[in-house]
């Protein structure tokens, strides 16, 4: 019996640590890719509003030439923008376009987010199952939820 | 004096196999991180270079029209100006405003620190690449049984046959006692042996006059017995890289090995004498070096190997080892065969290139006889030797088992 269950503890715990764990790993780095999308875009939505608000029309900026080196830049009308939109195109846009582009663009990497913690929610429940499930195995007493505050 | 004395370990036991197969990987592995660091590397001093043509490039014009990023998902429309002047990171948050010519001189020497870290991991890799093939030949040498035989040196009179036991595995240091032996069981044999060692010695005196490189080994192999072995076994020890290939090499070329052995017993019977041919016997010498080299006995005390010729040594010793593989089954009819059937070898040699003189000859098969190698000889259907013989790359470790046959053929002419 005693080797019998050895080896079904082994078992489950190779299960979690191939399988699960790097699939958690791996959620986890997708969700934090998508994260930067995010902030990307809520940079540039301030930045086109900061412009509005000061009513820039031209600009000087340094442009990186890679390896650090800039080069002084003139943007003389800033009313047209480029924005991204995805699969290499990119879309001319007015300022109130781009920002309602950009708005738009926010919601679905939110939607995107929440997919992934999702995903990465279920991957740890199911860690603890198999935890769960090792420690019956072992006899160990249960673990007791963290305690609450009862009001 | 045919049985060992020392102590026998089997290779396994000094390096076990497995572990040896996990440091090959443990090493494989820290090669691959360096590998990729050595790509990354790369790819700056790609990306340096092309920056290095940019900059020198935009001065041409007054205005660049580009699309200027604006964040990583935006551009404006917009030019370059003032394309002369450049701002270039100093490291720790410092820039520096600089000319295009500046700016190249300072991406130039930033260029040149990358390839010194190139260099620096170069080196890494080739150390981390040698120590991993010595692991690897330890484990597969570990793994194909090979032992070490330590022996205490004894120095042992001229009469004997001395012949190289298996080879030890690669990275040992000589001990000063170490010497390779073989067992000689068969007393015939052994007389055989002593009867052309006695030869050996007439001859070398003979020699001793005319040849002149070849004078040196003769010289010293008569003078310096235990110098000699020890060297041998020196020599032996350190080509165990070599070893293994020459093994796999030559087992199919004992039988052209023990002709040549063959060749030698006729060599000293006949007294050949050293034509005075020494520019010829040089340039043959040369050629035919790898063939002395075999020649020698690694255990024989008179020839003293070349010790450039480590790759010939471990060949020798290889094809020793086969000879007294088959040494059982060969003697019996070998023996006193060896003797009276000298003139087969000389037709199998007939393919040998006419480039070499009888002089030539001559002399290389008087230097032939000092070398002594003393193996059991064996008698070989012709075929065998003919194709042997066909197979003479020129200078070629490979290619020692036809030297001989070669040597031996024109002695005969």
């Amino acid at each position: 019996m005693e080797k019998r269950q050895q080896e079904k503890i082994q078992k489950f715990e190779e299960f979690v640590d191939s399988r699960l764990k790097p699939d958690l790993v791996r959620a986890i780095g997708e969700r934090d890719k998508v994260f930067e999308q995010q902030k990307i875009f809520v940079d540039l939505r301030r930045n086109i509003e900061n412009l509005e608000k000061n009513s820039v029309t031209s600009l000087r900026t340094l442009v990186n030439l890679g390896s650090e080196v800039y080069v002084q830049a003139d943007v003389p009308d800033t009313q047209r923008i480029f924005v991204d939109v995805g699969l290499g195109f990119h879309v001319e846009f007015t300022w109130s376009e781009a920002l309602n582009f950009i708005s738009l663009r926010e919601e679905k990497i939110a939607r995107q987010i929440e997919e992934y913690t999702l995903q990465i929610a279920s991957i740890k429940t199911q860690i603890k199952l198999v935890y769960e499930g090792i420690r019956e195995l072992m006899e160990l007493p249960a673990e007791k939820p963290p305690p609450q505050r009862i009001f | 004096m045919g049985s060992p004395r020392g102590e026998v370990t089997p290779f396994a036991s000094l390096f076990p196999v497995d572990e040896a197969h996990k440091a090959v990987k443990r090493v494989e592995e820290k090669i691959a991180e360096k590998q990729k660091e050595m790509d990354h590397l790369k790819e700056f001093i790609a990306d340096n270079n092309s920056i290095i043509n940019l900059v020198s490039k935009l001065p041409e014009e007054l205005h660049h029209d580009i699309m200027v990023p604006f964040g990583k998902a935006a551009f404006f429309p917009g030019r370059l100006i003032h394309t002369n002047e450049f701002v270039v990171l100093l490291g720790e948050g410092y820039y520096a405003e600089r000319t295009s010519k500046q700016t190249a001189d300072i991406l130039k020497r930033r260029g040149k620190a990358l390839d010194s870290q190139v260099e620096s991991l170069k080196a890494n890799i080739k150390d981390l690449k040698a120590e991993a093939s010595f692991f690897d030949t330890t484990a597969s040498e570990a793994a194909e049984g090979l032992v070490e035989i330590r022996e205490d040196y004894v120095d042992e009179d001229l009469g004997e046959e001395h012949f190289e036991s298996a080879l030890k595995g690669k990275g040992e240091s000589p001990g000063l006692n170490e010497k390779t032996r073989m067992v000689e069981d068969d007393d015939e044999y052994t007389r055989l042996m002593a009867r052309l060692d006695e030869l050996e010695k007439e001859e070398l005196a003979a020699e001793d006059d005319d040849e002149s490189i070849e004078d040196d080994p003769v010289a010293n192999g008569a003078l310096e017995d235990a110098n000699e072995q020890k060297e041998q076994s020196n020599t032996i020890e350190s080509d165990t890289v070599n070893s293994e290939h020459f093994q796999n090499a030559i087992s199919g070329d004992l039988l052209l090995y023990q002709t040549h052995s063959m060749q030698r017993k006729p060599q000293e019977q006949e007294k050949i004498e050293d034509v005075a041919a020494e520019a010829l016997s040089n340039k043959y010498q040369s050629d035919l070096s790898l063939n002395d080299e075999q020649n020698r006995t690694g255990s024989t005390i008179q020839p003293l190997p070349k010790a450039e010729k480590l790759s010939s040594k471990s060949s020798t010793h290889e094809t020793k080892r086969h000879l007294r593989n088959e040494k059982a089954s060969v003697l019996p009819e070998g023996k006193i065969e060896a003797m009276s059937s000298a003139t087969q070898p000389v037709h199998m040699q007939s393919a040998r290139p006419p480039s070499n003189s009888s002089k030539t000859e001559a002399s290389q098969s008087g230097f032939d006889s000092s070398k002594a190698f003393t193996g059991s000889i064996v008698e070989r259907s012709t075929d065998v030797l003919t194709t042997k013989s066909a197979t003479l790359p020129p200078s070629d470790s490979q290619s020692k088992p036809s030297r001989p046959v070669s040597r031996f053929k024109m002695q005969r002419r």
